[in-house]
């Protein structure tokens, strides 16, 4: 696995500091960048030559049954399962304490004999009650958003295309509501997947997984438009089909991967911030100025007509539109220096919002393919938090201080900066946020708050190096062993530049939802629509290649490599060509 | 029946914390056991034969040092699983090591010692090269030797049987450690002793075992994974309508 570590040259790139990136809020405000996993499958698809083929189709007139599709890389073959079945209404819930879904599906290493397609029927549908078969990589399932399905597949079943407002409401037919890999309930591990050339990066399976839904839930509305009507349906317009992704319902289950994971968050982070410190070194062209304007302008367009449900997000997506509106103005006016870039961000982070600042981050980086791509093999992390036990107290004491400042010198006596506790509920283990002293189980306070820990670390050590000078970590762990843990983490994170999310998770201020968005925008999630403050809703691959597209040699390379934030297609082109 | 190494360190890792260990403590836990069932090594087994042992050590995560100097340290186990402070222990010997080159350390009166293979395995990671021996109780008497070249993620290991019993009454419940920081400590038996084979574990022979471990899961007792699992669901919290809310508003 490739890790790029921090380098020489880095001092020369002017990452931005930690203590900038790393604030809660601004990771709040990130948008998925051309680094994300979702952008880098098409990528690596079309560069791979991926064939995928629909093998069975198994589906009776209301589109339920089965389907399997292949995949074949240059080094293996997969196939991707697809189990559909009838909903009651009552039944559809994005909680992950649901019990059915309107489908279930898996990615598998290999063939699909009788015997594990037996296996599959059986315990796909379940989910996490099922024992999963260790050849499968992904399993998931996804519920359909009913208005929009119903929509298509009428307009589809009476030989019209779909209203184009209509599409752009929710942007996908089908949201998954979980999507597990790394060994769960009995699936392949991480260990494993990752020697694989095709999946060693996290979470590129579960986006392969996610893409072909995408194909199937497109496949199967134009089925079931056809059973309708066989005389008088037609087929999905290429455009509105491209214009399609896949919803996606996440709530704080997602949080404490962020925090539970602190050597990937922090590769990625600064897998991000040497993108853009090396795209805001490049000396601008003419050509990339324009380019800039028109990644405005498309931006600005998504950002118009993106529907959003969430008053607060609807505010945010409205004040970035208006902002980059003079963005526009901005870059159309002043003179092309070759610190252009720079001069764009420092205008932007004293006059403009965190949404557009980082939004503004998310397009200069999207402007130097051949500088940046390269980061894209720097995504993983080989995940080892180690103690060194020798380690003088007066060290640990420096790298607290230095490191942790943000964590020891803050307040958690009073009530609001103690407020919350997060704890995993017996509802499918599901992490929960209760109020300090209100609710139960508190005494089974899942440890995620690493700032008022690393404070109580620094307390006993200081008391200890006070009795003893030349005390080592491993007395200071003799003496207090609960601290193990943190201890291990304070040692390994500061070998790294972020990592280290800093706030304060239990207090009442927090949010969340940023940490939510802050793992969604890596995963390439566009669409960010709060429902509150514990979950969302976003969506994947809206506007990316087709399968269709990777078959057509025509097509352009620019069709796999550039479809960020999608703006809807035009109605008339649509209904022309019917 | 069948589980992943990422489930069993999971249900491992809540199953302690159920019992009691503190966080860092049952990270370490549920990695010495996933390490030596993933190598086929019967780590299931070695848990649940001494569970009993394991809950009842679960708040000893200290160490008990009888005598430590620069580079050796004698530790009493008090008859508790490796499980509980072990961890401690060879991070003291470990920090020893890197300072002075060589450290030893006894553990005395322990239990469950072939668990703390695992631990010796992630000190091996970190450059450290390390040899356990330990004499089982049985008669007849039994050595087990367990050999980590530094950077390695698996050891040699050797278990015999000895033809001669030495006229010795000192309980064979310890464990001793050797830690080099830059001398090979692999175990090698000298041909002229007279010994029986028990047991062979060559690092290719381990390597192969994780690869199998990995491609078809790891097998484990049902009654086991239920036993674990029924500890770890003592860390999570009953649902409530109240606590539904604490996941956010209904759709």
């Amino acid at each position: 696995m490739t890790q790029l570590t921090p380098t020489v040259e880095d001092a020369t790139l002017s990452l931005r500091s930690p203590a900038t990136v790393m604030e809660l809020e601004r990771l709040g405000s990130f948008s998925p960048t051309r680094l994300s996993f979702a952008r880098r499958l098409t990528r690596l698809m079309f560069e791979q030559q991926w064939q995928v083929s629909r093998t069975q189709f198994e589906l009776d007139e209301n589109g339920h049954g089965f389907a399997i599709y292949c995949l074949q890389t240059s080094a293996y073959r997969y196939h991707v399962v697809v189990f559909s079945r009838h909903l009651e209404d009552a039944q559809r819930t994005d909680r992950v304490i649901a019990e059915a879904w309107d489908l279930t599906f898996c990615l598998l290493e290999g063939e699909v004999d009788a015997e594990l397609m037996s296996a599959l029927s059986a315990n796909v549908p379940l989910q996490e009650a099922g024992r999963q078969h260790p050849r499968l990589l992904v399993i998931s399932r996804a519920n359909k958003s009913v208005r929009a399905f119903a929509t298509v597949s009428a307009a589809l079943a009476s030989g019209q295309q779909p209203d184009i407002d209509h599409l752009k409401e929710a942007g996908y037919l089908y949201r998954t509501t979980a999507v597990y890999g790394n060994g769960k309930f009995g699936i392949a591990d991480f260990d494993r997947i990752k020697g694989y050339q095709d999946f060693w990066q996290p979470f590129s399976a579960q986006m392969a997984a996610v893409y072909m839904l995408r194909e199937f839930s497109v496949d199967q509305v134009e089925h079931i438009a056809r059973q309708a009507d066989p005389g008088h349906a037609v087929a999905l317009h290429l455009d509105a089909r491209r214009y399609l992704g896949i919803g996606n319902s996440t709530g704080l289950g997602m949080a404490p991967f962020l925090i539970n994971h602190p050597q990937l968050i922090s590769q990625w982070v600064w897998v991000r911030e040497r993108a853009l410190a090396v795209a805001v070194a490049q000396p601008p062209s003419e050509h990339d100025r324009d380019r800039m304007l028109a990644l405005c302008r498309r931006a600005a367009a998504y950002l118009a007509e993106t529907h959003v449900e969430d008053a607060p997000q609807r505010l945010r997506n409205s004040e970035a539109h208006e902002e980059l509106t003079q963005v526009i103005a901005w870059l159309e006016q002043v003179p092309l220096d070759e610190a252009l870039w720079q001069q764009l961000l420092d205008w932007a982070q004293t006059q403009l919002a965190l949404e557009t600042q980082e939004l503004l981050n998310t397009l200069l980086i999207e402007l130097y393919p051949q500088q940046v791509d390269g980061l894209n093999d720097a995504m993983g992390a080989d995940e080892n938090l180690d103690l060194t036990p020798d380690m003088p107290l007066v060290q640990l004491k420096q790298i607290l201080e230095t490191h942790f400042d943000w964590a020891i010198d803050a307040d958690y006596e009073c009530e609001d900066a103690r407020y919350w506790f997060w704890y995993q509920s017996a509802d499918k283990e599901e992490p929960r946020l209760g109020v300090r002293g209100e609710e139960l189980g508190e005494e089974k306070e899942l440890a995620l708050a690493i700032a008022p820990t690393a404070q109580r670390v620094y307390r006993d050590l200081v008391d200890l190096l006070d009795a003893q000078p030349r005390a080592l970590t491993i007395d200071l762990l003799m003496a207090f062993p609960e601290h193990m843990r943190v201890i291990r983490r304070i040692q390994t994170m500061a070998a790294t530049f972020y990592g280290e999310i800093r706030a304060n998770l239990w207090h009442r201020e927090m949010k969340p939802m940023h940490l939510l968005r802050a793992k969604l925008s890596f995963l390439g999630a566009h669409r960010f629509d709060p429902k509150g403050d514990r979950w969302v809703r976003v969506t994947f691959f809206q506007g990316a290649p087709l399968l269709s597209d990777y078959e057509d040699s025509a097509a352009s390379p620019q069709v796999f490599d550039d479809w960020s934030f999608p703006v809807a297609p035009v109605a008339e082109r649509i209904s022309a060509s019917q | 029946m069948k589980i992943s190494l990422n489930e069993l360190q999971s249900v491992c890792r809540k199953a302690f914390m159920g019992m009691g260990f503190t966080a860092g403590h049952a990270d370490d836990a549920s990695a010495m056991v996933a390490w030596m069932q993933s190598y086929k090594l019967d780590g299931m087994k070695e848990l649940s034969e001494g569970l009993e042992c394991v809950v009842a050590s679960a708040a000893s995560a200290r160490p008990n040092v009888i005598y430590q100097d620069a580079d050796l340290a004698v530790v009493d186990g008090q008859h508790m699983s490796v499980l509980s402070s072990g961890n401690l222990a060879l991070e003291l010997a470990f920090a020893k090591a890197r300072i002075r080159g060589l450290a030893v350390i006894k553990i005395r009166h322990c239990r469950q010692r072939q668990l703390i293979m695992g631990y010796l395995a992630r000190l091996s990671s970190r450059g450290m090269n390390v040899t356990a021996f330990w004499r089982h109780s049985q008669s007849p008497i039994t050595e087990q030797v367990v050999g980590f070249r530094a950077g390695s993620a698996v050891p040699s290991i050797r278990v015999y049987e000895l033809a001669d019993i030495p006229e010795d009454d000192v309980p064979n419940d310890g464990v001793t450690i050797l830690m080099a920081n830059h001398v090979d400590l692999l175990p090698t038996i000298r041909s002229e002793d007279e010994y029986k084979l028990l047991a062979c574990h060559d690092e290719s022979d381990l390597l192969a075992a994780k690869q199998q471990a990995l491609e078809e899961g790891l097998t484990v007792d049902p009654e086991i994974w239920q036993q674990l699992k029924s500890f770890a669901a003592k860390t999570l919290v009953e649902a409530s309508e109240q606590s539904r809310s604490g996941a956010g508003p209904a759709e």
